[in-house]
């Protein structure tokens, strides 16, 4: 019965997103912004450069792709952690009958949910007809659709470690700040890891980062030679996250402070 | 059976010690020197299934500390608490089913979604059964007037229309207290009337206990039978209504007489004159047993009765009433009930 409550709250997050109807059309708007802009620069690269280094309609894809993944995740949980902290809201939800890191996680799902139908799939339709995009190989789309799913995944605990870190200094102003420039970076959303120097290749596959944006791309384009075994390991950082963040929650709900009153 | 034991309850908040002065700020950055406050200082009471309990005091009192240790969402630095048989902070799940809790200042109803929506997600959270749900959904519309914005999102409402959806809420599955935050913080008199009026309805019929922590003294006039006051985080008085006003020997009023012109000297055999600005004249009439009248009396029967342009009439505030407490229970240690 508990997952009824779940489900209602990753519901009600959904029907919440489509209170504000502007905003659907204007991220719609926003996504195919980037996309242009990236795919503008691949253009202008590709024609300055060997002919066999840029292949364009795969950098048109990977951008789409990337754009598109990166609205999908769920780093965002610590923006409505941290909201709730500097107000004090925090104690109206700590105070119900549910695991609060559950409740967290199917409010971003909600918010997830909405995204993919109101603002990736139109996006990516969009983009279809303004730039086109290549499409996967068959034996490639299992493994990307495992791969978004551990996006969402690894951003959840990625943005909720960083939340969790904030119940210690009240604020997530400097974290959040951080965390945006590694996932700027390592996540490959702008230049594909690939195109990374071998040291600079190293360290981004050695971070969870690259899951959130390279990973699913790359797998899509079929640039990945054993998906699964790189799946696996993502489900490596999975549950190592899990496991920190769960350690930290246990430690956090030991020292609840609330701001304010 | 008492549904709330506090027992020598102390929490002590640390924070950084901030320096003043040309480099104060870089030194308050680097310091680790620490200054612990006590919000809540060696509290003790009990509270019965169904009493309802005005806990009172200042800003900065503790009483927003008290209520988070009550809800589990606060651990105490010592003393025992317990909430129905359970300490609230290692059960606060199990806790979290047998209270409703109001904050005045904040909401718990989904901002931009209808009130309905806010009760249904509630619904599914406290696991309360289709039957309960409907028939306690369609009692409290009733009884708190919601009918014509229970369909209306959240952020379209009024204040009062507000937190009238915020108090049916916490009571949609029965809790067994009811826990209040300055519920009428900011409302209008017809309101804070509305509200008073349902509460302590809801406390004679359903037996919830209800816990209000307020500014306002009416508050507890109107729904709470018991008085807890707190003062720097010491209990100050704990008793009813007419025990407090007989302690601190009762509310006394403040009068503004205005006068078109300067009467001159007037003076009340029942009251000091506080401030004398010729036409104005500030009073306080001193509250005696039985004798709740003598006040417009007095008044009216100065010679000068038809020179008045204006009166108003104050109650102490919760301020002066702490203040006043504070002394007469100084010089009278026998008092605490």
């Amino acid at each position: 019965m508990t997952m009824r409550a779940y489900l209602a709250y990753c519901g009600k997050s959904f029907s919440k997103h489509i209170s504000y109807r502007s905003e659907v059309w204007l991220r719609i708007i926003g996504n195919i912004v980037i996309m242009f802009i990236q795919v503008s620069i691949w253009k202008s690269l590709a024609a300055s450069s060997p002919s066999h280094m840029l292949n364009i309609s795969e950098m048109v894809t990977y951008s789409v792709i990337t754009t598109s993944v990166m609205n999908l995740l769920m780093t965002r949980v610590y923006q409505s952690i941290d909201s709730k902290l500097q107000s004090g809201d925090i104690c109206s939800d700590l105070q119900k009958p549910i695991s609060y890191p559950w409740y967290l996680f199917f409010e971003q799902l909600g918010t997830v949910g909405f995204q993919l139908l109101f603002n990736v799939v139109p996006s990516i339709l969009i983009a279809l007809l303004l730039f086109g995009i290549q499409l996967p190989e068959a034996s490639n789309l299992l493994p990307f659709l495992i791969s978004l799913f551990l996006a969402m995944i690894i951003s959840f605990l990625i943005g909720y470690l960083v939340a969790l870190i904030a119940f210690w200094f009240l604020t997530t102003f400097a974290l959040n700040w951080t965390l945006g420039a590694l996932m700027t970076v390592f996540s490959g959303v702008f230049v594909p890891i690939w195109f990374f120097n071998p040291f600079w290749a190293e360290l981004a596959n050695m971070l969870p980062f690259q899951y959130l944006g390279y990973i699913p791309s790359a797998i899509y384009l079929g640039k990945i030679e054993q998906p699964y075994l790189i799946l696996l390991q993502g489900c490596g950082w999975a549950a190592t996250l899990l496991l920190v963040v769960n350690l930290l929650w246990w430690k956090a709900i030991k020292r609840l402070i609330v701001q304010g009153g | 059976m008492a549904i709330i034991q506090i027992n020598q309850l102390v929490k002590e908040y640390r924070t950084n010690k901030r320096f003043t002065g040309p480099f104060g700020l870089i030194k308050s950055l680097l310091s680790t020197e620490y200054v612990n406050t006590r919000a809540v200082d060696g509290i003790s009471f009990s509270i019965d299934s169904g009493e309802s309990v005005g806990y009172l005091g200042p800003n900065g009192a503790g009483k927003s500390t008290m209520i988070k240790m009550l809800t589990g969402i606060l651990v105490p630095t010592a003393g025992d608490i317990q909430v129905d048989g359970k300490i609230p902070y290692r059960h606060r799940k199990e806790i979290a089913r047998k209270i409703g809790v109001v904050f005045g200042q904040r909401s718990q109803l989904w901002w931009d979604l209808p009130v309905v929506d806010s009760f249904e997600l509630h619904k599914h959270i406290y696991n309360i059964s289709d039957s309960d749900y409907n028939s306690r959904v369609q009692q409290y519309i009733e009884l708190l007037d919601m009918g014509s914005f229970v369909n209306k999102p959240v952020r379209q409402l009024s204040l009062g229309q507000r937190m009238r959806a915020e108090i049916a809420l916490a009571l949609l599955h029965n809790p067994e207290i009811l826990f209040l935050d300055e519920p009428t913080i900011g409302l209008d008199v017809i309101a804070k009337h509305n509200i008073r009026t349902f509460l302590r309805q809801v406390n004679q019929e359903t037996n919830v206990a209800i816990m209000l922590t307020t500014h306002d003294l009416k508050d507890i006039e109107e729904i709470c039978d018991r008085i807890i006051i707190v003062n720097h985080g010491k209990s100050v008085f704990d008793g009813d209504v007419h025990h407090l006003k007989r302690e601190i020997g009762g509310i006394n009023k403040q009068v503004t007489i205005e006068f078109h012109i300067d009467p001159g000297e007037i003076a009340f055999p029942n009251a000091l004159l506080i401030r004398d600005e010729g036409v104005r004249k500030k009073y306080e009439f001193i509250h005696h047993e039985g004798e709740e009248n003598s006040l417009m009396r007095s008044i009216m029967s100065i010679p000068n009765v038809d020179q008045i342009k204006d009166i108003s009439i104050e109650d102490m505030s919760i301020e002066e009433i702490i203040h006043k407490a504070f002394v007469n229970l100084n010089q009278n240690s026998k008092i605490r009930v």
